[in-house]
């Protein structure tokens, strides 16, 4: 039988993973190289590095068993895999945030022209969340400094995955409404969650366990 | 764009057409044998008619009469609008099958193909489990009919996680379900026990969510009556499999139905390394009521692409009934046009002068000497020495 192969988000998920998955009992010595390289075959798995983004894409293709990955980026793909455990770590929060202190004149201004302009990273968490609210807005797609676009005037909201807050402090934002607690998940293709149910439910129980600790 | 496609649509080209055909004919000869009639739908739909599909999945434009048509992104669709407005009184079983294409919009960049075979068939007005095990045994023989080797196949039933569901408030249900539906276990239990499902159904849910196994032992401990009636269901359905001639099966409870209307028994049929399954199916009792025919119905579908891909790494070739003849020709042209012509009345395929294209056929090649006579492997022969050399009997 071929080794499970398992993707895993690069960035700040890496450490947490790595120990989560050396406490399941895998050899995890060799993602410690500096990551050089991408593809590390070990005696039982194979682990697959791949930017975040880009994991549900691996898993849902089957190009990888099973990954690791922010719920964060699951919502934000729409990619079709099975969720299997909630590991715990690497929380944050999605949020609409608005320049503190504006956000009555900024609901005066959505009663007056009938819509809001938000700015965001995520647009489809952004669209999804208003669309359930019933609140008319355009999404401003932007690829970071998120923060930035209510002091420019570029939008009146954003919608942003925070973790302590600071950034938003920083850039005198209040959050407005929490969207979603994102943690790390562990994902599964749907076929090998059929096929390999064993060695998957397996992993699945040992990195339970380790998340309850 | 001149010489180019818009995505997710492309050429299929003479060699994979051939195998494609090739599937077609083992497919729909093996759905005949089990009294399964062929329907073929239109290409174009109302697009409000089409509500199998997610609206954002169909591919939609306007006609000159200004209404919004949709191509046809699935079969049922078809097949609920011929039995409301055609057999709506029958009685008797209808069986129905089809191979064709299907549309679905695709996002862009995920490298789908917006356009792509389905095979399948719909059993409509029979509700008993006999029907379920009629219609898996019947995609198991396609397949196997079809020369793939080494399925999977894969049985839950909609109604096992169903029935937890439906003990919670009324208010939490559409949430949970969609949860489960989208595949999102950690949703699905998290949601679950903010509604206040009680610890003993919690755990007997996540037992069940993780059980495929040969048998079906264990998961009834603490499980709602709801999802017992559906291992019922199941346990019913083994020894029929058995009897139908299936191999081995899984039961598998935490199956995530492949699409929303599912109601009872589903199942799926992957490969080794495909990521995809390659068929799935099960029984949507509620749907064909929502265009005004309420009758029980059940049926799968094949993923054409999938299906052609796993055969192909299991060293598939289309079959060829006799090899493709190349004649060089006659300087008098009424002599090749005689001979590619006798030659053809005997069943064997002809092409005159070289082909740019031989889409995976065994060729020969032959040298016409006259009107009576070859050249063909080494020696000048009769036509009809040819023929049969060509056709495999003996006469070496």
């Amino acid at each position: 039988m071929r080794p499970l192969r398992i993707a895993l988000a690069q960035g700040v998920l890496l450490a947490d993973t790595r120990a989560a998955l050396a406490a399941a009992g895998y050899a995890t010595g060799a993602l410690d190289d500096g990551g050089r390289r991408l593809v590390i075959v070990t005696a039982d798995v194979e682990f697959v590095l791949a930017r975040p983004s880009d994991v549900p894409t691996h898993v849902a293709h089957g190009a990888a068993d099973v990954g690791i990955v922010g719920k964060d980026v699951l919502l934000e793909s729409d990619a079709d895999v099975v969720e299997l455990v909630d590991l715990g770590y690497g929380r944050c929060r999605f949020v609409v945030a608005a320049p503190a202190g504006s956000v009555d004149r900024s609901l005066d201004e959505y009663r007056h022209l009938g819509s809001l302009e938000v700015a965001t990273k995520y647009p489809r968490v952004a669209a999804r969340h208003f669309q359930g609210r019933g609140i008319q807005v355009e999404i401003i797609k932007l690829n970071g400094s998120v923060e930035l676009a209510p002091q420019v005037g570029l939008a009146d909201w954003i919608v942003d995955l925070v973790s302590t807050g600071r950034t938003l402090k920083e850039n005198k934002l209040a959050v407005i409404e929490e969207i979603a607690v994102c943690t790390a998940r562990l994902i599964a293709n749907r076929v090998s969650y059929a096929r390999d149910r064993e060695r998957i439910a397996s992993l699945a129980s040992k990195l339970e366990a380790w998340a309850a600790r | 764009m001149r010489g180019s496609l818009p995505r997710g649509f492309r050429d299929i080209l003479p060699t994979e057409a051939r195998e494609l055909h090739a599937i077609e004919r083992s497919l729909m000869t093996t759905f005949a044998r089990h009294g399964y009639v062929p329907l073929e739908p239109p290409t174009v739909e109302f697009a409000d008619g089409t509500i199998t599909v997610d609206e954002r999945r169909t591919l939609r434009f306007l006609d000159r009469d200004g209404r919004l048509l949709a191509l046809r992104p699935d079969v049922t669709t078809a097949v609920a609008r011929v039995v409301a407005q055609r057999y709506r009184e029958a009685g008797a079983a209808l069986r129905l099958a089809y191979f064709t294409p299907i549309f679905r919009e695709e996002a862009s960049m995920g490298g789908s193909e917006r356009e792509y075979d389905q095979a399948g068939v719909e059993l409509i007005g029979d509700p008993s489990v006999r029907a379920d095990a009629e219609v898996i045994a019947l995609l198991v023989d396609a397949l196997a009919q079809s020369g793939l080797p080494g399925i999977d196949v894969d049985i839950g039933h909609a109604g096992y996680v169903e029935g937890f569901i439906a003990e919670l408030p009324i208010e939490a249900r559409e949430k949970v379900g969609s949860a489960w539906r989208g595949g999102d276990l950690v949703g699905t239990m998290s949601l679950a026990r903010a509604a206040g499902m009680p610890a003993r159904r919690i755990a007997a849910l996540e037992r069940g969510l993780r059980h495929r196994a040969i048998d079906l032992r264990g998961p009834r401990v603490d499980a709602p009556a709801a999802s017992c009636d559906a291992l019922d269901a199941l346990e019913t359905l083994a020894p029929l499999l058995d009897a139908a001639g299936v191999g081995e099966v899984r039961f598998d409870l935490g199956f995530v139905p492949a699409l929303p209307y599912y109601t009872g028994i589903v199942f799926q049929i992957t490969v080794p390394d495909l990521g995809f399954p390659i068929a799935n199916g099960g029984r949507y009792d509620g749907l064909l009521a929502r265009f005004g025919a309420d009758r029980p119905a059940t049926g799968f579908g094949i993923a054409i692409p999938h299906l052609h891909r796993a055969l192909v790494a299991a060293g598939w070739q289309a079959p060829s009934d006799s090899p493709l003849l190349i004649l060089e020709p006659h300087e008098n042209d009424a002599t090749t046009l005689r001979v590619a012509s006798a030659l053809r009345s005997a069943g064997i395929a002809v092409a005159i002068g070289e082909v740019a294209e031989h889409a995976g056929q065994d060729v020969r090649r032959a040298r016409i000497v006259d009107d009576a006579r070859l050249e063909y492997d080494g020696a000048v022969r009769a036509i009809d020495a040819v023929v049969a050399l060509l056709s495999g009997q003996a006469a070496r």
